[in-house]
């Protein structure tokens, strides 16, 4: 396969044709972004029945511009008054909030826009142009490297998304396992089904999404009875436009700061499960590390804001990069366009750039579109959409749970998949409620099928030998490097608990001896 | 209201309702087990090596929390999933309401459903307060849903009266052929 750059043109021509889907999502997705609890991965859900009915190309424009959007919109929240929108924007506040209690609302909204927009399309046009040599390199995984791959990513979604690692594999595996549901391929034989004839075509993955998202996540923001304080309503309405101007200046002067920020959320992006939040933090801490002025960290310092309003934005076409070329979502939403494209049956994978390359190309494209026309909305937003964070969650609640449950309806017509949604939606419950991963659970849900795909096709080639699995070299690479994946978290945790056990006997020791000298 | 105790304390790192998930896991997994124990290796084969794995991983999980117990870590209160205890009683309601929702929906049809589950959902977390905004909110969420979803995008949603009445209006217009 070469490399073929005439592509890029036609892609980005394409894309712009359809500004007007993009203009609407982006809006919504400001919207969305900036209410804590409805997600952009919520609102494709809630929008669901109308993303199947778009066709895939504009289905995906739409959700890849929604997404880029409400990354920014989270911003909007997290600067005001203390709360993130989603928890890729939990690094925003540490010096987004300072800001803005020192009156300076208005300026940290401009510099977290201005960062977002160019971090973001900075990062869709390197992947872009990056992308092919990728593509390149996953011809070289067979079913057998594919085994590991997807184990690769299951178990980097479990350890690195969850708060608690080995809680993140057990909903991985759950949903690997949940994913197994149906009849086998070759004989039929009905598997963990309980006796339901709809579920012999395996579980149907929108009811999958609606319970583990929409629904779980409804009975849970029940605890908030409202999002906003008066605080931050205020701040915006005393907003001038000199300060907007001046927030956007001083973005520019470090331009620098944004660009290097925004490719570390990028290489984040592309690990499945590592999110925006991790990016996040992991460029607040290196903008930190290598500032002349690291003592001004955290009391609203500019370039403590810049840092991971950028790499959280870098995150998105990262995201894009494991979706489309070997088919493993990186994240919440990835696993939903996913679903998405498979309702289209677009098969995602390296083909897809060589059969489809406008659709493959025009997803990253859509993106950095969507951030330039982003960047003309930088203005009116950091005066007045802000104001949007002022719903009551006592209207959003109701919304999500009828329109995602009908959404569920939707593709086979069935009462029993809303039902189904609703068995999602109390495993999503107990898991968000108790630290088990509900991304890491539904990406398994997706994954599983593929897995036992690659399983019987690997022991069909050598004649039912397990040991098959440990046959290719690149295979065996990827073995170690999963184990070494799994067993670091584990060797450090233990280090850590170590080193404070050490310091707390050292702390007893000492304080006994001063008691003695008494 | 008093709250039952909270797991998220300094000392009490594990209670029993983080065993939920891996209970049901290993419940699940040895069921699955069951259907497929006369089955051909092809349809075992990755369920066995997942479901092995899922087991494994569920038994670390109980070690470790048996172990918390033993230092007085680890409780099986289930907290957790209940607290805050002050909206119990909305939140059942609310899924009582959605199971009720789901039931009602292929009789009375999307717009008529969705217009009650959405009325008596707000009502019930507004606390009664704000009705006619409530009502008024819900009617144009329903129709508005149905102008976009069913007429505009022309997806299957579950048919009721108005929407059976309505039917023959929207071929006559041509906005459905």
């Amino acid at each position: 396969m070469e490399v073929d750059f005439s592509v890029y043109g036609p892609a980005f021509l394409n894309t712009f044709q359809y500004w007007y889907v993009i203009l609407p999502a982006v809006i919504l997705g400001y919207v969305v972004g900036a209410i804590p609890g409805f997600s952009a991965a919520n609102t494709i859900i809630v929008l669901l029945p109308a993303t199947l009915a778009m066709g895939p190309e504009i289905g995906m424009i739409f959700m890849v511009a929604l997404y880029a959007s409400s990354r920014m919109g989270a911003g909007i929240p997290a600067i005001l008054v203390n709360i993130p929108g989603t928890a890729g924007a939990a690094a925003t506040p540490l010096d987004g909030y300072p800001m803005s209690q020192q009156g300076k609302g208005p300026q940290a909204l401009a510099i977290s826009f201005t960062s977002s927009c160019i971090g973001g399309l900075l990062t869709s046009i390197v992947v872009l142009f990056v992308i092919q040599y990728v593509v390149m390199a996953v011809y070289v995984l067979h079913s057998v490297e594919m085994i590991v791959v997807m184990l690769f990513g299951i178990s980097l979604i479990g350890t690195i998304a969850a708060k608690e690692k080995l809680k993140g594999l057990i909903a991985g595996f759950f949903g690997l396992m949940i994913g197994a549901i149906g009849a086998d391929h070759v004989y039929a034989t009905p598997r963990g089904t309980f006796g339901f004839l709809e579920l012999y075509d395996k579980i149907p993955l929108i009811p999958a999404l609606v319970g583990l998202f929409a629904i779980s996540e409804a009975f849970i923001l029940i605890e908030r009875g409202s999002i906003m304080t008066k605080e931050g309503q205020q701040v915006m309405r005393d907003a001038k436009w000199s300060e907007v101007f001046e927030g956007v200046r001083t973005t520019f002067k470090r331009i620098w700061h944004v660009l290097w920020t925004s490719i570390i959320g990028l290489v984040i992006g592309v690990v499945p499960g590592a999110g925006a939040a991790i990016a996040a933090f992991v460029a607040y801490q290196q903008s930190q590390t290598y500032s002349k002025t690291p003592e001004l960290y955290g009391t609203g310092h500019i370039e403590g804001l810049i840092a991971p309003e950028s790499a959280n934005n870098g995150v998105t076409a990262g995201t894009l990069v494991p979706l489309l070329v070997i088919g493993i979502p990186g994240g919440a939403t990835a696993a939903i366009m996913l679903v998405v494209l498979t309702y289209h049956g677009v098969t995602v994978g390296p083909d897809l750039f060589i059969d489809k390359p406008n659709f493959a190309y025009g997803a990253f494209a859509a993106m950095a579109v969507t951030y330039i026309i982003m960047i003309f909305t930088i203005f009116p937003l950091a005066r007045y959409m802000s104001r949007v964070t002022m719903v009551p969650t006592m209207y959003i609640i109701p919304l999500i749970i009828s329109f995602t449950l009908v959404g569920s309806f939707v593709p086979r017509a069935y009462l029993f998949d809303m039902y189904l949604a609703i068995a999602f939606g109390v495993i999503g419950y107990i898991a968000r409620k108790t630290g088990y991963h509900v991304a890491a659970i539904l990406i398994g849900v997706i994954l599983g099928p593929l897995l036992e795909q690659y399983f019987v096709r690997a022991l069909k080639i050598s004649q039912g030998d397990i040991m098959v699995i440990f046959s290719s070299n690149l295979g065996n690479a990827l073995w170690v490097g999963l184990l070494i994946s799994l067993l670091i978290p584990i060797w450090k945790e233990w280090q850590k608990k170590r080193s404070a056990q050490k310091t707390a006997l050292e702390k007893g020791e000492e304080a006994e001896r001063g008691g003695t000298t008494e | 209201m008093a709250e039952l105790p909270n797991t998220d304390g300094p000392k009490k790192k594990s209670t029993g309702a983080d065993l939920i998930i891996p209970v049901a896991a290993i419940a699940f997994t040895l069921y699955y087990f069951s259907t497929i124990w006369n089955s051909p290796w092809s349809a075992q084969v990755s369920a066995f090596f997942v479901g092995g794995v899922l087991m494994v991983l569920c038994a670390i999980y109980f070690v470790i929390f048996a172990m918390q117990r033993k230092n007085g870590e680890a409780d099986f209160s289930l907290g957790k999933v209940i607290n805050p205890v002050s909206v119990i009683p909305k939140r059942i309601l609310l899924f009582v309401l959605t199971l009720a929702y789901i039931f009602v929906i292929d009789w009375f049809g999307f717009i008529i459903t969705t217009f009650t589950f959405l009325s008596l959902g707000m009502l019930l977390l507004s606390e009664g307060k704000n009705k006619k905004l409530i009502l008024s909110l819900s009617a144009t969420l329903a129709i508005g849903g149905y102008l976009l979803f069913v007429v505009a995008f022309q997806r299957r949603f579950p048919d009721g009266p108005i929407e059976k009445w309505l039917k023959p209006f929207w071929y006559s217009t041509g906005i459905w052929q």
